[in-house]
């Protein structure tokens, strides 16, 4: 054994006190190499001297004071998170909660819209002036009348009495249906649009005169188209 | 039939493993983070006291160290090693900055100044004389290793004053068992060199007196 791995084996406390090949050698480099037996000497005091220093030290913890600190650290770190984890959460619920809103807003918006269109298209088709059936009747009249804005056209073919401009549908109870033939461009004077090209044409219709002999509603019978 | 639990006692299963009680630290969980700090706190504790010789510093060590496993606890990977590596590395990294902070401040042969106050002392029974000579030993030792490189001082905190075998001190120290061996053996070079320059100076004073 040379002393270099003499002195890499000494390390081991077990070293002499032990019985195998190794020691045996260690233990006769001993006896033969007084400057590592001095080494030895000297590192087993070393060892013993490391070895008391270690024991006092042994059994040393931390203060309690540490734990302490570091139990109320984990406390208000743990409590902030889950604050912020509650404010997140709300946040998220309120964020959806407005979005949900916004679309059901949106949804009625667009129904009623749809609604809005719907009833428009059938007004527009109610108001529309036909003049070719007269078999409805003279008091068969458009109970709506006319609507601000919408024409009232000459040609209409729905049969039915349409409210002259400016008549109230509540008149009519005592009015008479008279039977005129006259130009079509007359109708203008009561109201009506009357297409240009036609306005000298002659056309019979039946007029719906009040008791106070005012012309009420006009229906256009078929013949006249 | 089993007491009823004290207050203060803990209600989680001391054999449970670390990393099962680090994720449930990281949920919250105090009771799993004190369980983990007690199992761990003593062998850090020791090991920051002989490294820095100051008991104001391992304390502070020691209180660096867990709180990365609370504001960090995914810094630790189970698959990488043992927790307790992972929370000897952490100490060896604060107690390097702790020493590049302080350079010079190593405690020597006055205790009651430099933080060794609360350094145990070993009660002899002993004449007084043969204990001041035994505490004068020690103190020299203690000096002679805080004055070791921060390499084989860790060595020789781990392997001959914790008196831990060189696998357990390499598995800790994250370093073959080859390298302890070595580090160990060159800080028992300089220890020895360095008890011996100690023990010679007083016989020069003597001698020139």
């Amino acid at each position: 054994m040379t002393c270099e791995e003499f002195q890499m084996a000494d390390l081991d406390s077990r070293l002499i006190a032990e019985e195998g090949p190794l020691q045996q050698a260690a233990r006769q480099h001993l006896l033969e190499c007084p400057h590592c037996a001095a080494l030895h000497e000297n590192w087993q005091a070393l060892r013993t001297d490391l070895h008391a220093l270690g024991a006092e030290t042994r059994e040393v913890e931390a203060p309690s004071r540490v734990e302490l600190r570091l139990r109320q650290e984990f406390r208000t770190k743990h409590k902030t998170l889950k604050r912020r984890r509650v404010a997140l959460v709300s946040a998220w619920a309120l964020a959806g909660a407005a979005v949900v809103l916004c679309a059901i807003t949106w949804f009625n918006w667009r129904l009623q819209q749809g609604q809005i269109a719907n009833m428009q298209q059938t007004r527009g088709g109610q108001s529309t002036v036909t003049a070719a059936n007269s078999t409805g009747g003279a008091q068969h009249v458009n109970p709506a009348g006319p609507e601000l804005g919408e024409v009232l056209m000459a040609f209409n073919d729905s049969g039915e009495f349409t409210l002259l401009p400016g008549t109230m549908p509540g008149s009519l109870d005592d009015a008479t249906v008279v039977h005129v033939q006259m130009q079509r461009g007359a109708l203008g004077a009561l109201g009506l649009t009357v297409n240009e090209e036609h306005a000298a044409d002659w056309i019979q219709l039946d007029l719906l005169v009040g008791a106070d002999g005012q012309p009420q509603a006009v229906r256009l019978p078929a013949s006249s188209n | 039939m089993k007491a009823g639990r004290q207050p203060g006692e803990m209600q989680i299963d001391s054999s449970e493993r670390d990393d099962v009680l680090l994720r449930r630290s990281a949920n919250g969980d105090e009771e799993a983070f004190t369980l983990l700090y007690r199992r761990h706190q003593a062998p850090i504790y020791r090991f920051a006291l002989r490294m820095t010789g100051n008991t104001w510093a391992a304390e502070e060590i020691v209180q660096d160290v867990f709180m990365t496993l609370v504001r960090e606890p995914k810094k630790y990977d189970a698959e990488r090693g043992a927790l307790g590596a992972f929370l000897y590395g952490v100490a060896r990294n604060r107690i390097m900055k702790h020493q590049e902070r302080l350079p010079r401040e190593v405690p020597l042969l006055n205790p009651e100044d430099d933080g060794f106050a609360g350094y145990p002392q070993a009660v002899d029974s002993a004449t007084p004389a043969h204990w001041a000579e035994l505490r004068e030993r020690r103190d020299h030792v203690r000096a002679a290793v805080l004055e070791l490189p921060a390499d084989f001082r860790e060595a020789v905190a781990l392997c001959l004053l914790e008196e831990m075998s060189y696998e357990e001190a390499a598995e800790s120290l994250q370093c073959p068992v080859g390298t302890i061996r070595s580090r160990l053996h060159r800080g028992r070079a300089l220890l020895l060199a360095k008890l011996e320059m100690l023990r010679d100076t007083p016989k020069r004073a003597n001698g020139t007196r």
